[in-house]
């Protein structure tokens, strides 16, 4: 536990030694949100589509496209967060002292989940008090508890794919590029900005990411959108179970490998 | 005087040689860069069609003179790789360099500090038009999109107007590294901004009022209207002339800028001693 504890205080040290970052998280889901704005507005030319209805469950495409861009804070942070920490110790020379250290890197990881996930919500709330007050978002004491419980499995999933961030960079080194693939990948096949119904590819990807059912349900809590609570929350349940000891397996795999050919300090 | 404008010659490809090995050995995210464009750019299109139930808008029509959603979102997001390559690929190289460990040692060669940035900007265009040209005739062939050819000369001169301006962004960001460190914050925060304000997948027409006066004094504005006039008959604003002359005003203003912050920057970090601090 100390360990864990350490790691997260020295993630928020090093946090608190770049400010710009925590505006930079605040803001910017909310930013990327806007072209999309603009797009609707100039193909549909009002605020509601007929089309997007059909398919996402509510015409109302902006609220829809705002909470996507909120909820996925959790999923890019998660990815970058995690999938740097170990490129960014490498980078400071500290990433070998910290694997040779006596704890299992494990901890280390679950130490910089936790600062993640710490964060995350800090941002997350900040952007929901944003859209309450500028945007008109409804947000009621009822919705809250739902929500976290939706949020609480999302985020335990996201530990899974940030384990897996972290193994693809001890293996590829220059990850930035990869991981910016894997964030559009994301943007591409889960509901962030659109439904993923509008395509029978995206449709079928978006089953196997856990923030396809967060996004589903988290919507459907906040906008008043049906979905089938039990079924939803069950398959999440499902996802973490197998992604946490999946991205387990493959980051000791990873970090074996690396350690038995000696690579593990190369740039 | 000749034989120094060579050996400078020689150093800017030296710079881009080195870049090439560099990406060279880093295979998978070598060829990512030739994937990335096309993952970035289809959920854009899929969004149109969620919104549309189909390729074509009768709005887009009235206010653009153009129907296929298809073709004017990704001409938009074609000319904006140029962004990436100006926010990322050039505001990061001295951060790299400091990773690298090797900051000092560059700083300390036989040739001004423009030669070393100059040398980023050439890589970086030769690297970036390839994945664009590749992006091009992928899209074009896919979704069988139709263009009109007799404007490509001019449509050249706009991208290489467009592309230096754009340079001088580039100087600025790598300027700004210097001091503030945290380079990807920096480079992402300004190509988010860019990105909202300037008309990719819509009009001027749809933009609030004050965003339109900010995006008046982007590159990529002119950039983006200009081509999709070119390419696709995209009705203007403003005549090809004043496109020319504002893109080479707002060039002018943005290169010195970026130079400008560059030097001072530098002359900064040097008398400070944190060039070299993390």
């Amino acid at each position: 536990m100390r360990v864990i504890f350490e790691e997260i205080i020295k993630d928020i040290r090093i946090l608190l030694a770049y400010p710009i970052e925590i505006a930079f998280w605040i803001i910017s889901p909310l930013l990327w949100a806007v072209p999309l704005v603009f797009q609707g507005k100039a193909l549909v030319g009002s605020l509601q589509s007929t089309p997007f209805g059909s398919l996402a469950g509510t015409s109302e495409y902006i609220p829809y496209v705002l909470i996507g861009a909120i909820f996925s804070t959790y999923m890019f942070t998660a990815v970058w967060s995690m999938g740097n920490a170990l490129r960014n110790e490498m980078f400071y020379g500290t990433l070998e002292h910290i694997l040779c250290s006596p704890v299992r890197p494990l901890y280390i990881l679950i130490g910089k989940g936790l600062y993640n996930s710490m964060f995350s919500t800090m941002f997350v709330i900040v952007q929901l008090t944003i859209c309450v007050l500028f945007f008109g978002l409804d947000l009621t004491v009822t919705k809250i508890l739902p929500m976290v419980f939706f949020l609480a499995l999302l985020m335990i999933g996201l530990y899974g794919v940030g384990f897996i961030a972290a193994a693809l960079t001890l293996l590829i080194k220059e990850a930035h590029g990869i991981l910016h693939m894997f964030e559009y990948i994301l943007f591409l096949f889960t509901p962030i900005r659109y439904p993923v119904e509008v395509h029978p590819i995206t449709r079928a990807v978006s089953a196997l990411i856990p923030l396809t059912y967060a996004l589903i349900a988290l919507r459907g809590i906040l906008l008043g959108i049906k979905f089938d609570f039990l079924k939803t929350s069950l398959l999440l349940l499902g996802i973490d179970i197998v992604i946490i000891p999946l991205g387990l397996y493959i980051f000791g795999w990873v970090e074996k490998r690396t350690k038995q050919r000696g690579t593990l300090a190369h740039y | 005087m000749l034989r120094r404008i060579a050996h400078y010659f020689r150093a800017i490809n030296a710079e881009n040689i080195k870049e090439w090995r560099i990406e060279w050995k880093y295979k998978p995210d070598f060829f990512r860069q030739f994937i990335a464009p096309f993952v970035y750019l289809l959920p854009y299109i899929l969004y149109g069609i969620a919104l549309l139930g189909g390729r074509f808008s009768e709005h887009l029509q009235k206010l653009t003179g153009v129907s296929d959603m298809i073709a004017y979102i990704f001409i938009g997001y074609l000319i904006m790789g140029f962004l990436n390559t100006a926010c990322w690929a050039m505001g990061w190289s001295l951060r790299k360099e400091q990773w690298y460990g090797t900051l000092d040692t560059i700083f300390a060669a036989p040739v001004p500090r423009w030669v070393y940035v100059a040398g980023m900007a050439f890589h970086s265009t030769c690297h970036q038009g390839l994945i664009m040209v590749f992006q091009a005739v992928i899209i074009t062939i896919f979704f069988s999109i139709i263009f009109s050819t007799a404007g490509i000369l001019p449509m050249l001169l706009i991208v290489v107007l467009m592309v230096i301006g754009l340079y001088g962004l580039g100087v600025l960001i790598a300027g700004l590294t210097i001091g503030l460190k945290q380079w990807w914050v920096i480079s992402e925060a300004l190509s988010t901004l860019m990105l909202v304000v300037t008309p990719i997948a819509y009009p001027l027409a749809v933009l609030p009022v004050f965003i339109r006066k900010i995006s008046l004094l982007l590159p990529t504005t002119y950039g983006v209207m200009g081509i999709r006039h070119l390419l696709l008959g995209e009705h203007l604003e403003y005549s090809l002339g004043t496109i020319f002359l504002r893109l080479g005003i707002i060039l002018v203003v943005w290169v010195t800028f970026g130079l400008l912050t560059f030097m001072l920057m530098d002359r900064y970090g040097r008398r400070k001693g944190f060039v070299s601090l993390y």
